[in-house]
């Protein structure tokens, strides 16, 4: 049968199965009750917030009545009810005012995702297999309670370890609330960008322990090393609509935008100017221009303040940093350091951002430094045009309660510090101690380097839980799984750090609906927690989340929303209705806290894998539609192309254009990428926007568990990276790895446009 | 060619996934639209079989009792589509009212089950034939639902009394002034 005759049958026969379908009620699916009613064909906008990366941007989620295949009391049939069809970004919320990026419009694919969990499992097979047997709510909480009941009444500290996602709000205050009152173990977070290096600079030179918000809007002039700023660096859409602001939103007045890094990220794609420096030597970079304008006196003296004290020689004008001096070094020429020194500090308000792999070398604190005392020099800390440090909004904490009930002095929130590289040095070398892991959407065994051994250190904890809704390289690991819902279906908070002047507490209901057998996870560990009774049900009094929530508004309403509404009510209310409470006033100037000085500063970078038998250095860098992995399961993000490669599908590894002519590999031949770690293969992506010392690739593909569309795609690049960590800070240096390149054969990879060439070489004209 | 038609619709998984216990909603197989030619040869050419409803539900006696169409079909007004009342609605009523009768004690039994009615689609058009209808500004013009629908008052179950063909709805909005353009019902 040809193709076409193929599809007139198909025509014929596939046009609508809706109108008579099964003529006969009894072949038909069993319908549910509606819990809700809906008016048919109307569509309603509810607010919520996106979770899909850290920079907690507004939804709006548009509901409509659908019919669901859905599993009651084990009974296969459909449901009407509200479903949600389309997300949204939220116009009224600060941060994305009304926009949204290709990853947070496919948040809707969470929820409706064919590999997601339903209900409760129970492990059958060899921890690892994957193989679970379903069982009810009740069970599994009688389950968890009677694993974790002995270890509370034990009283020892630290046998029960959490490991979660990055969380901010009331989700964290309950998290850590119960971490700490159970075992009295901080609660370990786990990201692969993490953004710690950041944060400990922009402490050590300003005293605020958080990421920047950067009023492009306002700015002039902007130079960024490394920091992928329009793609995924901290709030990339609060960002891409400042930079609109900056390029165009003021009729006759264009900034200019400077970007330095090694390999061409989207961000660099669109700058004015490329300046493509050695791995590593962006701090000498922004040294060097400091010292220009120091020499020329560009500005006026002592702008800097106390951000240069931890820079040595800064007094005596950084001489060492004299653009003749550093330029070979940083691999471009003292000319050019000096223009861009002189436009700057010409072009007031000039701001300086670093970020992503700049801060991920073994001297990426000092970067990070040396970038914040730039800044203070060009004098756009807390100015508009520069960089702000916002207040963010502190919820009430249970940790306050149970410092009181243990007679503590202070509970901090230091209590999170503990790493996941620490919590598997521990499991290792004790492996008696740690008795039971709590785990909630981190992945941990996928984004740490093999070295790290960190799965067969979690191995050894006899009794593992997780909250995931899918089963991924660590939540395999699992003894039971209690899913959460999924974000469109519970109630959301939080507290984000940066992206808007103003202070913000994002608040939501849930859009739709649980379709699966799934609790919110914050109400498992309340349930669990009055169960357990003692310390634990004092620290978190409320009996749901939502409670929680609303105890955590009235407050809020007591200290700043007086003005917002006329009662504590109103205010919750009014702030489902709009996404969330922000304050009126934006935050203009930062109020330095207390310095932390210190530690000292490694200048040189240093990397894994000597240059002659490992020439190249392995960039890897943040998926603009997987982000760091945590969103490969979704297929809306495997299908679209990556915006500068095109690829989909899978992996690539980015090769200077002239290295791979000399090493004879052409686009698309099968690469092995080896360090002294691990190997990997992937497909070779030959371009010019990469140094010809490196070798680029996209973090993200390469799981060995992450549903149907994830698994067994691609390669992971975390895999073979050097277990080395950023001097000063302990964070994993993920670019300091050097690997060698070999061509083993044809490769296939998927490229949307077919070529990147706008005709390509192989197309002949008809 | 038509053999292996045959077999393509015969082999199809969809009669098969109804009777099997796995709870998992979602079929991994692609499946054709139609479990047999025959059926889909009857909506090619637009024969449509009466629908079976599961209940004897009779408009003719609620509409004696002085309720109006909009009672139970809520939202007619307002939307594309006027809403079926669930089991719960009906159960609002029936819960003391004519509970000997055979037919609300099916109804009682099914929300006993927690399961709503599977009523079976009376009107509605072809997907391919690219229709949008909404109802809401038809019922804002003032048309009256018996001109479609028949009239409800001499019904038991709904049936399918107006034949919705182009020419029907054509004529009507030529007469009512309204407007014929193509893209008013197709796109």
């Amino acid at each position: 049968m040809e193709r076409r005759d193929f599809l007139k049958i198909s025509a014929a026969g596939g046009a609508a199965a809706a109108l008579e379908g099964c003529g006969n009620p009894d072949h038909q699916l069993i319908r549910f009750v509606p819990e809700e009613d809906l008016i048919p064909g109307i569509a309603t906008w509810k607010p919520s917030i996106c979770t899909q990366c850290p920079a907690g941007c507004g939804l709006l989620v548009r509901v409509m009545q659908g019919e669901a295949e859905v599993v009651r009391k084990g009974q296969l049939g459909l449901i009407k009810m509200g479903l949600a069809k389309k997300l949204e970004g939220n116009p009224n919320h600060p941060i994305n005012q009304g926009r949204l990026c290709p990853r947070g419009q496919t948040g809707l694919q969470v929820t409706y995702h064919p590999d997601r969990i339903r209900t409760p499992l129970a492990r059958t097979g060899p921890r690892g297999s994957g193989q679970y047997q379903e069982i009810t709510w009740d069970d599994a909480i009688k389950q968890l309670v009677a694993q974790l009941s002995p270890l509370q009444a034990d009283k020892k500290d630290g046998q029960v370890a959490f490991v979660t996602s990055p969380l901010r709000g009331v989700r964290k205050n309950i998290v850590n609330g119960f971490a700490t009152a159970l075992s009295n173990r901080p609660r370990t977070e786990f990201a692969f960008f993490d953004g710690s290096v950041s944060q400990a600079a922009n402490f050590t030179s300003f005293g605020f322990d958080a990421p920047p918000t950067v009023d492009l809007g306002r700015s002039s002039y902007v130079i960024s090393f490394g920091a992928d700023f329009l793609g995924t660096w901290n709030s990339p859409v609060a960002q891409s609509i400042g930079y609109g602001t900056m390029r165009k939103g003021r009729p006759g007045q264009r900034g200019k935008f400077v970007q330095v890094e090694p390999r061409i990220s989207q961000t660099g794609a669109i700058a004015d100017e490329w300046i493509p420096c050695q791995p590593g030597t962006e701090g000498v970079f922004a040294l060097s221009l400091a010292h220009v304008i120091l020499a020329e006196k560009l500005r006026p003296g002592s702008a800097e303040g106390p951000a240069s004290s931890p820079i040595e020689g800064w007094s005596q004008g950084l001489l060492d940093y004299a653009p003749e001096k550093v330029a070979a070094q940083i691999g471009t020429s003292p000319e050019t350091i000096s223009r861009i020194a002189r436009e700057a500090a010409a072009n007031s308000p000039a701001v300086v951002l670093i970020g992503d792999a700049a801060t991920a070398h073994t001297n990426g604190f000092f970067n990070a430094v040396a970038v914040n005392a730039l800044n203070a020099l060009l004098g756009s800390v807390g100015k508009p045009g520069g960089i702000f440090f916002n207040l963010v909004w502190v919820p009430p904490n249970p940790m306050a309660t149970l410092a009181r009930l243990r007679n503590l002095k202070a509970v901090t929130e230091a209590y999170v510090a503990s790493s996941i590289q620490d919590l598997a040095q521990t499991v290792s070398s004790n492996p008696n101690f740690v008795k039971l892991l709590l785990l909630y959407n981190a992945n941990p065994v996928f984004a740490t380097p093999q070295n790290w051994h960190v799965r067969e250190a979690l191995e050894k904890i006899p009794f593992i839980a997780s909250f995931g809704s899918f089963i991924d390289e660590t939540s395999i690991l699992a003894d039971l799984i209690l899913p959460d819902h999924s974000p469109l279906e519970s109630w959301l908070d939080d507290a984000p750090p940066s992206g808007s002047l103003r202070t913000i507490a994002s608040l939501a209901p849930p859009a739709m609906m649980p379709l699966h057998n799934t609790r919110a996870m914050p109400d498992v560990l309340l349930d669990v927690a009055h169960q357990l009774g003692g310390d634990l049900a004092k620290a978190l009094p409320w009996k749901t989340y939502d409670e929680a929530l609303q105890a955590a508004f009235a407050a809020l309403y007591k200290e700043q929303g007086s003005k917002a509404a006329k009662d504590a009510d109103e205010f919750w209310t009014k702030t489902q209705d709009q996404g969330g409470w922000w304050s009126v006033e934006e935050n203009t100037a930062p109020s330095a806290a207390e310095m932390m000085y210190g530690v000292p500063l490694k200048m040189t970078p240093e990397f894994d894998g000597s240059a002659s038998e490992f020439p190249f250095h392995l960039l890897p860098y943040a998926s603009q539609m997987q982000y760091d992995g945590s969103l490969s399961h979704l297929p809306w993000m495997q299908e679209a192309p990556d915006p500068l490669s095109s690829v989909m599908w899978g992996t690539w590894v980015e090769i200077n254009t002239r290295t791979a002519a000399k090493l004879g590999i052409k686009q698309g031949d099968l690469l092995e990428v080896a360090s002294q770690h691990g190997s990997l293969q992937a497909p070779a992506f030959v371009t010019p926007g990469i140094a010809p010392d490196a070798v680029a690739m996209p973090i993200g593909q390469g799981h060995t568990s992450f549903t149907r569309y994830a698994q067994d795609r691609g390669a992971n690049p975390i895999s073979i990276l050097a277990p080395v960590t950023v001097s000063g800070i302990g964070s994993l240096a993920w670019s300091a790895t050097r690997v060698k390149v070999s061509r083993i054969g044809k490769g296939k990879m998927v490229l949307f446009g077919g070529s990147l060439a706008e005709t390509p070489a192989e197309t002949k004209h008809r | 060619m038509t053999v292996l038609g045959w077999a393509l619709f015969k082999s199809s998984p969809r009669a098969e996934a109804q009777s099997s216990p796995s709870p998992s909603p979602s079929s991994e197989v692609f499946t054709t639209a139609h479990r047999t030619v025959l059926e889909a040869v009857r909506e090619y050419f637009g024969i449509r079989s009466k629908p079976v409803q599961p209940i004897a539900y009779t408009h003719k006696v609620h509409l004696a009792n002085g309720m109006q169409c909009t009672d139970c079909h809520v939202g007619v007004d307002r939307g594309p589509d006027a809403r079926i009342p669930s089991v719960n609605f009906c159960m609002t009523c029936h819960q003391v009212i004519a509970t000997d009768k055979p037919e609300i004690k099916k109804l009682a039994a099914y929300r006993a089950r927690g399961e709503d009615i599977p009523w079976q689609r009376v009107y509605g058009f072809q997907t391919s034939a690219h229709v949008k209808f909404n109802h809401a500004p038809h019922i804002r013009a003032g048309v009256d639902c018996k001109l479609c629908h028949g009239d409800m008052t001499k019904q038991t179950v709904a049936e399918r009394k107006v034949d919705h063909t182009m020419g029907f709805c054509v004529e009507c909005h030529r007469q009512q002034k309204a407007s014929v353009d193509c893209v008013t019902c197709h796109y």
